[in-house]
């Protein structure tokens, strides 16, 4: 049986570029012949394979009747021929408590609220199932718990409590170190060796702090110098590698945003690092180093107050390692998500922001870190913070929908942007790509490195979608008043 | 029975079906009942839904009648608006302090005319209809409502938030009956038991934004969709999208929304009702919209009740409803404007997404905090889950003596289930009060009735306004002046409201004053209001069936709004029809038959002996007849009850109490050969295992015959020797036999034998027995392995607990369906068992030690020859047909026989219990009357022309009718039928169908008939003839 399809059609079935549906079709991946108009005629036979492919189900399907037959009539089930698995009762030594598999009642709501169920045959119901009744090596072998971005929305909505999360986290952990996709392991390595993930050396890093800071004195900054190893500041702040390696001037929006609020704050020269993708690998003993290093930073310096000004996973890693190891300095000095500091700012007047640069239709993305995860593991998600914010700067503002708890992940979360399941990650994409064509809006505010290079560099790209992503210190930077000094 | 002092009567809190059937069963056995309602009206929340499952009844019109007989009756005195705020006081003696808010109407003057309503300018959100619509300041709760009083809501009200503004109401009030001083009044209550039915509140799907409730307004909750469907809710049955009022294409339901959640709150438990309230609304909704498509998200399908697994059934073949196994995580906007998109993993673990125009969100029951706040003025005690703590032993009873409940407050259930616990609430307080029966009840005397002179009728016409209602349309002062023209007419009245209190009076005052032998009200229904009037007849001594109605209002003035000339010629020619039939109407007397104070019991099981011990405790005389030679029936093989309680040990109890109790008498190995009579009197011939017959004479009768288990054929049962069914293992269990003690993997298959298409039922509590077993095995040795593989868990109400529990101490469950069966096959350690996981979607094979086989509960064989006895219907599975599924659940159409336990359907212990104690509260309401009186209005056979042709016979469905041999004056024997006037309902049918007019009904018989017949034939013309005496008319009322 021949198919009539569309190139747009098919790519917007599978969640891909026009043109990586047209790659396929060069490349013989799916073959195809020209037909009328602009359309082109596949086999059912290889429209189903690639279905299969990508675990979606197939949208033509005659086959298929379309009244769903009743439950007691005989239905053929794919599988029964295949060898029987036996159980054999061996209890788990992925997990301990029964919390984080044994409780699940099947009913599929995380199945249903993950965007990459069925992709490999699997989804979370499924590998809490695989879990349970001990199918162990073959839970170890799969990809799916690194192609899971670990954003917590099958959690959110287990209707038993079952903690998901916390299961494909020790999935990921109990891996040989080995077989943890390359980059993400070699960043760790590198972080413990190197105090940085992409193993800046110091004077590298500190000549580029000061002349950065220098031309912010040139230009918008008259007075500015870069505060490295500041003892006695109020707040350190920590960075991400990532940007004094590709895109430095990144930094300065902060930089920008301390200078008018005239804080007291800075780097350190050592260890500066804010990213810990031990929390992606389960690695506890490297995310505990990592933490242990801000630690010791902040004691070294005398500041009272810490902020993880890059990435919502930095702030949920190091705020989770010194929840869990390090609880007395929490007594000691402050942990800023990037929302309060910034309310902060906001509320004491120490910042004014100007609402006629942004004018476009502006939309907030939530980060998972910052939102779901925090909400249940500090009790707060700043949600409202962040709207605050934003609106005070755009003052076309639309939401996408669903949003704040509900959110979707961009797809690039739990080190999924490093890792080397480019396919899927796009694909978990799609739906955060159909949210925001849906809401018209044209910036779309965030605050985490990975969704907006997820979104900026690779969904706006595969999906068309012609819009501009800012940090949410970023917008803030560019809307500050400018005071006459 | 401690003594003490016994007050005999009992507060009832809380005025929805199961405080109303409590209400009623007290007030007929004996007891006055102080009914007390939180809103304005009876009747909770079965007024507010459409339908009820599985019969598809309307469920206004079943409530209905019962509304209007607690309205009524003499021994209940309702009490709205009211809030129990302190109890003192101990069992058989309670004080009770009730407060009765404010309701700024003075209830004896108002007439529900409605006229404070159509003016008042406020309007609100309207409850009842769900928030879908409005209604105004001053409202009746629904039309139907009783009482039947305004009320005003005083949140709202003008002129209660300022008394300068409006006030209008008052000054149009024709019965100023407006009160805006009124205050709070303090009651203070005397009574000897409390029954506690507070109800439940639908849960509010607002409160996570996943659901999209509030938010989208496609998303309806089930309530609301109940209102929807009502064809006297808020859009006159008609289902449209509320975004743009369009007709939808494809609906959405979502389950367990509110329940079986510990995260989005914290309902553990499962409703219940929720999957059959689905079911039926998907039904309806097809019924109305026969092409939606409609499809139902679920867990599991939770149809475990009488008939439910086929209404279920029935749904997906004649509706083509779609059920899909899937939780949907949350709602989106969808393609189009308004509709919604689903995004879930179908059960072949697929990601699907599906667009919907609608959604409906089949919301859970919980406790509302007013039963939380009352439990705890009354000190008693609640269960995690808010509902009160009762022991499955006595599930009607709480921590406190003497205080009783009921209802959704037990945990969450359905209509049967209510209405069976108020009946059995109302056993368990006549048991404790039974000394001081009769001693608060009143029995109104009436004068003696004076003779009726034939052949010069003496007709008083009263022609109702009903406010407006009639008097809107009709022009009734024409309508009145035609009625002095009729024969026999001699006087006319008309009233404002014929129905109200002083009219009664003056209508009684005329009968005497003018001489009247019989009264025409040309009015509204008799159906609600010919009792009414009855009385009136009564009081003023006249035979009460002397009167007829002409229903001007409903079948005329309601309905020819349009066309007010033509709707006053039909009152004439009603009002002519029933003085034409009034005229040939005799008196009427009711037979009295002395009631036997004796019940008869058949079986000797939990649920006999419960209905046993209930009635003896009543102080009646009891014969409690067991086929065996041990009492205790089926839960003999029991162990424990779903909350863990011990049944071995209850059963010796109640084997103790039932022979020490004197009024009993058990029969054992006795069986029932023959049975004739009728309520009041029976008489039964029952067989001893010697052989020796004994007729024993009763005045009602209990049928707890039992079930019966089934031996599996399937799954190499009797083949493979560790292939074992639930009750044998339950024994090896017991006595930790080898295969057990030893045992280290168990594999549990469910639905043996039940829910096939042999028997398309479900056995209802094997779920939760095995679940039982299960958890006691794990805990004994917790490294066994246990799987339970099943189609739908049922763990219905707080039972999801237990299945909860079992998850987290790592029993495996695994969903089968009948296609894909599990396979067993001799292994080398027991069994190997394969069977086909419904997550993973492969087959998976286990070793196992023992397997048990949850078989389902048959009917009891001995029902067949039960049922021919005593002449009473079995459904299809062979267990006892009640009279009615929702609202008459222990009884049958034959009065005096009432049925209970697994005779009825299968179900666990402690629903046999509470059903058995309805059975006792029906057969004492019964047995505790030293007479019956028998409904005058029956079928006699004329014995001129009945020649015995017994066409009759096989229509009447009361089994009346019997064909006797008879001997003429001169001696010739021919044949004729007999009707028992004890059985006969006067129900017409066999009138009907005699081809000889062989057979009359009283008050309906042939001549009456055709007099009316001919009166509606006869041209109205009231103008051109003459009456020979002009009779007087005035102006009255």
């Amino acid at each position: 049986m021949v198919y009539e399809v569309k190139v747009n059609e098919l790519a917007e079935e599978f969640g891909v570029h026009r043109n990586t549906i047209r790659n396929w079709i060069n490349s013989g991946t799916l073959p195809a012949q020209e037909g009328p108009g602009r359309r082109y005629l596949i086999q059912l036979e290889d429209y189903r394979k690639l279905c299969e492919k990508y675990g979606r189900t197939p949208r033509i399907d005659v086959t298929q009747s379309p009244v769903q037959p009743p439950l007691d009539t005989e239905l053929p089930i794919d599988n029964f021929d295949t060898e029987p698995s036996l159980l054999t009762g061996k209890s788990s030594s992925l997990y301990s408590e029964p919390a984080l598999a044994d409780t699940c009642n099947t009913c599929g709501s995380c199945a249903s609220s993950c965007p990459i169920s069925g992709v490999d045959g699997l989804d979370p119901r499924k590998i809490v199932r695989m879990a349970f009744l001990g199918f162990e090596e073959e839970l170890l072998a799969s990809d799916w718990p690194w192609k899971c971005t670990l954003c917590g929305r099958c959690e959110e909505s287990c209707p038993m409590n079952v903690r998901i999360v916390e299961l494909m986290r020790a999935l990921r952990a109990s891996r040989p170190r080995g077989k943890v996709p390359s980059p993400i392991q070699k960043g760790i390595t590198t972080c413990l060796e190197k105090g940085n993930n992409l193993g800046i050396p110091k004077t590298d890093f500190m000549d580029l702090l000061s002349s950065l800071g220098k031309e912010l004195h040139n230009s918008d900054c008259p007075g500015f110098s870069t505060p490295i190893d500041v003892r006695g500041s109020r707040l350190l702040i920590t960075i991400n590698s990532k940007e004094p390696f590709a895109q430095p001037e990144n930094m300065t929006w902060w930089w920008r945003i301390f200078h008018a609020a005239k804080e007291s704050w800075t780097i350190s020269s050592e260890n500066w690092e804010g990213v810990n993708w031990a929390l992606y690998s389960g690695d506890d003993n490297a995310m505990k180093t990592i933490v242990e290093r801000i630690v010791d930073n902040m004691e070294r310096l005398n500041c009272q107050a810490l902020l993880l000004p890059e990435c919502g996973h930095a702030y949920y890693a190091t705020r989770l390692g010194l929840q869990r190891w390090f609880p007395e300095t929490l007594e000691k000095f402050t942990v800023y998500s990037v929302f309060d500091l910034l309310m902060e700012y906001i509320s004491e007047k120490r910042i004014t922001l100007d609402n006629t640069t942004h004018t476009q239709l502006t939309a907030i993305h939530d980060s998972c870190n910052y939102g779901r995860k925090s909400l249940k593991t500090f009790g707060n998600a700043f949600y409202e913070e962040s709207r605050a914010i934003v609106q005070a700067c755009c003052p076309n503002y639309t939401e996408l929908l669903p949003n704040r708890n509900d959110t979707y992940c961009c797809g690039a979360g739990g080190g999924a942007w490093a890792s080397p399941y480019t396919v899927e990650r796009v694909y978990y994409g799609s739906k955060k790509a159909r949210q925001i064509k849906e809401s018209k809006a044209k910036l779309i505010v965030t605050s985490c490195h990975n969704c907006k290079d997820q979104m900026e560099k690779s969904l706006n790209r595969e999906f068309d979608l012609d819009i501009e992503v800012k940090y949410i210190w970023e917008l803030v930077a560019q809307s500050l008043t400018r005071v006459l000094s | 029975m401690p003594e003490g002092k016994k007050i005999g009567a009992v507060m009832v809190v809380g005025g929805g079906i199961a405080g109303m059937q409590a209400a009623l069963d007290l007030a007929d056995a004996g007891f006055f009942v102080y009914l007390i309602e939180k809103s304005g009206a009876i009747g909770g929340a079965m007024p507010q839904f459409d339908k009820t499952y599985p019969t598809n009844d309307c469920s206004m019109c079943i409530i209905a009648p019962k509304l209007v007989e607690c309205g009524r009756h003499r021994n209940i005195k309702i009490i709205t608006l009211a809030e129990v705020e302190q109890i003192q006081g101990t069992e058989g003696d309670f004080t009770a302090h009730v407060k009765e808010s404010p309701r700024y109407i003075d209830q004896e003057r108002c007439i529900a005319c409605g006229q404070c309503s159509n003016i008042c300018p406020v309007s609100t959100e309207d409850d009842f209809n769900c928030s879908l619509g409005p209604r105004k300041a001053i409202f009746i709760k629904y039309p139907q409502a009783v009482p039947l009083k305004y009320e005003i809501d005083s949140g709202v009200c003008l002129h209660l938030k300022n008394d300068k503004e409006c006030g209008i109401c008052r000054d149009i009030c024709p019965a100023e009956a407006i009160i805006f001083h009124d205050t709070p009044k303090h009651h203070e209550i005397h009574v000897g038991a409390i029954i506690l039915a507070p109800g439940f509140q639908a849960f509010n799907p607002q409160k996570r934004s996943i659901w999209g409730f509030g938010k989208f307004p496609n998303v309806l909750s089930s309530m609301q969709l109940e209102r929807i469907l009502a064809p006297t809710g808020p859009t006159g049955g008609v289902l449209a999208r509320p975004s743009d009022n369009s007709s939808p294409k494809s609906i959405a339901f979502l389950q367990c929304v509110g329940s079986r959640d510990k995260n989005h709150c914290n309902n553990e438990y499962c409703s219940s009702v929720c999957c059959m309230s689905a079911i039926k609304e998907a039904i309806m909704i097809k019924e109305l919209l026969p092409e939606v498509e409609i499809t139902i998200f679920y867990t599991d399908m939770r149809t475990h009740g009488k008939d439910f697994d086929r209404y279920f059934n029935r749904s997906q073949k004649e509706y083509n409803i779609q059920y899909t196994r899937a939780k949907i995580h949350s709602l989106e906007p969808g393609d189009r404007k308004g509709s919604l998109r689903l995004h879930y993993a179908n059960e072949q673990g697929r990601q699907v997404e599906k667009f919907f125009d609608m959604v409906i969100l089949s919301v859970g029951l919980e406790t509302p905090d007013s039963a939380i706040i009352l439990a705890e003025r009354m000190g008693i005690h609640i269960t995690p889950d808010r509902f009160a703590s009762i022991s499955a032993f006595m599930p009607v009873s709480t921590s406190k003596k003497g205080i009783f409940t009921c209802g959704a407050f037990n945990g969450p259930r359905d209509i049967p289930q209510a209405v069976i616990g108020g009946s059995a609430a109302a056993a368990c307080a006549e048991e404790l009060l039974s000394a001081a029966r009769f001693q608060q009840t009143a029995e109104i005397s009436y004068p003696e009735e004076r003779h009726h002179q034939e052949g010069q009728p003496r007709i008083g016409v009263y022609v109702c306004h009903c406010g407006t209602n009639i008097a809107g349309v009709i022009d009734v002062d024409n309508v009145a002046t035609y009625a002095r023209t009729l024969p026999g007419v001699i006087h006319v009245e008309q009233n404002l409201f014929s129905c109200a209190q002083d009219t009664q009076d003056f209508i009684t005052q005329q009968i005497r004053e003018k001489n009247l032998d019989s009264i025409v009200v040309a009015a509204c229904s008799p159906r609600t209001h010919e009792p009414l009037f009855r009385q009136t007849l009564k009081a003023a001594g006249i035979n009460e069936f002397l009167i007829e109605m002409a229903n001007i209002r409903n079948q005329d003035a309601w309905v020819h709004k349009n066309t007010p000339g033509m709707a006053t010629e039909k009152a004439k020619d009603l009002i002519r029809m029933a003085v034409a039939k009034v005229t040939l109407q005799k008196p009427l007397h009711p037979i009295k038959v002395p009631v036997i104070a004796r019940a008869l019991i058949i079986g000797g099981g939990v649920s006999g002996m419960t209905s046993a011990l209930n009635l003896a405790g009543q102080g009646f005389k009891v014969e409690l007849i067991e086929k065996s030679s041990l009492l205790g029936g089926n839960a003999l093989h029991l162990y424990q009850t779903w909350s863990g309680e011990h049944v071995p040990l209850y059963l010796k109890e109640l084997q103790e109490k039932v022979f020490e109790q004197e009024n009993i008498t058990v029969h054992l190995k006795t069986t029932v050969t023959g049975s004739t009579g009728h309520a009041g009197h029976f008489k039964t011939v029952i067989k001893s295992g010697s052989g020796r017959k004994k007729t024993i004479e009763h005045g009602a009768t209990i049928i707890a015959s039992g079930g019966k288990r089934y031996i599996p054929k399937e799954f190499s049962y009797g083949k493979i020797p560790n292939v074992v069914a639930s009750i044998e293992f339950d024994k090896l269990h017991m006595h930790n036999e080898v295969r057990i003690a030893n045992g280290e993997s168990f594999v549990f298959i469910q639905c043996v034998g039940s829910r096939n298409t042999q028997r398309p039922y479900c056995s209802k509590s094997c779920c939760t027995h095995s679940i039982q077993s299960a958890i006691k095995l794990k805990k004994e040795v917790p490294s066994r392995r246990i799987y339970i593989l099943y189609r739908e868990i049922r763990t219905y109400g707080q039972r999801e607990r237990i299945y909860n529990q079992a998850r987290e101490l790592g029993i495996i469950f695994i969903n089968y369906e009948l296609h894909g069966e599990p396979t067993i096959a001799e292994g080398e350690k027991g069994a190997l068992v394969q069977v086909y996981d419904h997550v993973l979607h492969r087959p998976l094979e286990i070793e196992a030690d023992l397997v048990i086989l949850a078989s389902a509960t048959l009917s009891n064989p001995d029902s067949k020859d039960l049922a021919n006895i005593f002449k009473l219907p079995l459904n299809s599975d062979g267990f006892f047909q009640e009279a009615h599924v929702k609202l008459r659940p222990v009884e049958f159409n034959t009065d005096g026989i009432f049925v209970t336990g697994l005779a009825h359907y299968p179900k666990p212990v402690e629903e046999s219990i509470s059903q058995s104690l309805a059975a006792a509260a029906k057969a004492s309401a019964l047995l505790s009357k030293k007479t019956i009186e028998l409904d005058p209005i029956t079928a006699i056979v004329d014995l001129e022309h009945c020649d015995g042709c017994a066409l009759c016979i096989e229509a009447c469905p009361y089994a009346a009718i019997t064909l006797v041999e008879t001997a003429t004056s001169d001696g010739e024997e021919h044949k004729i039928v007999e009707i028992d006037p004890a059985l006969c309902k006067g129900c017409g049918i066999c009138q009907g169908i005699c081809p000889k007019r062989g057979v009359n009904i009283t008050g309906f018989d042939y001549d009456q008939l055709l007099a009316q017949i001919e009166a509606a034939l006869q041209p109205a013309q009231g103008h051109s003839q003459a009456t020979p005496a002009p009779p007087e008319q005035s102006h009255g009322k």
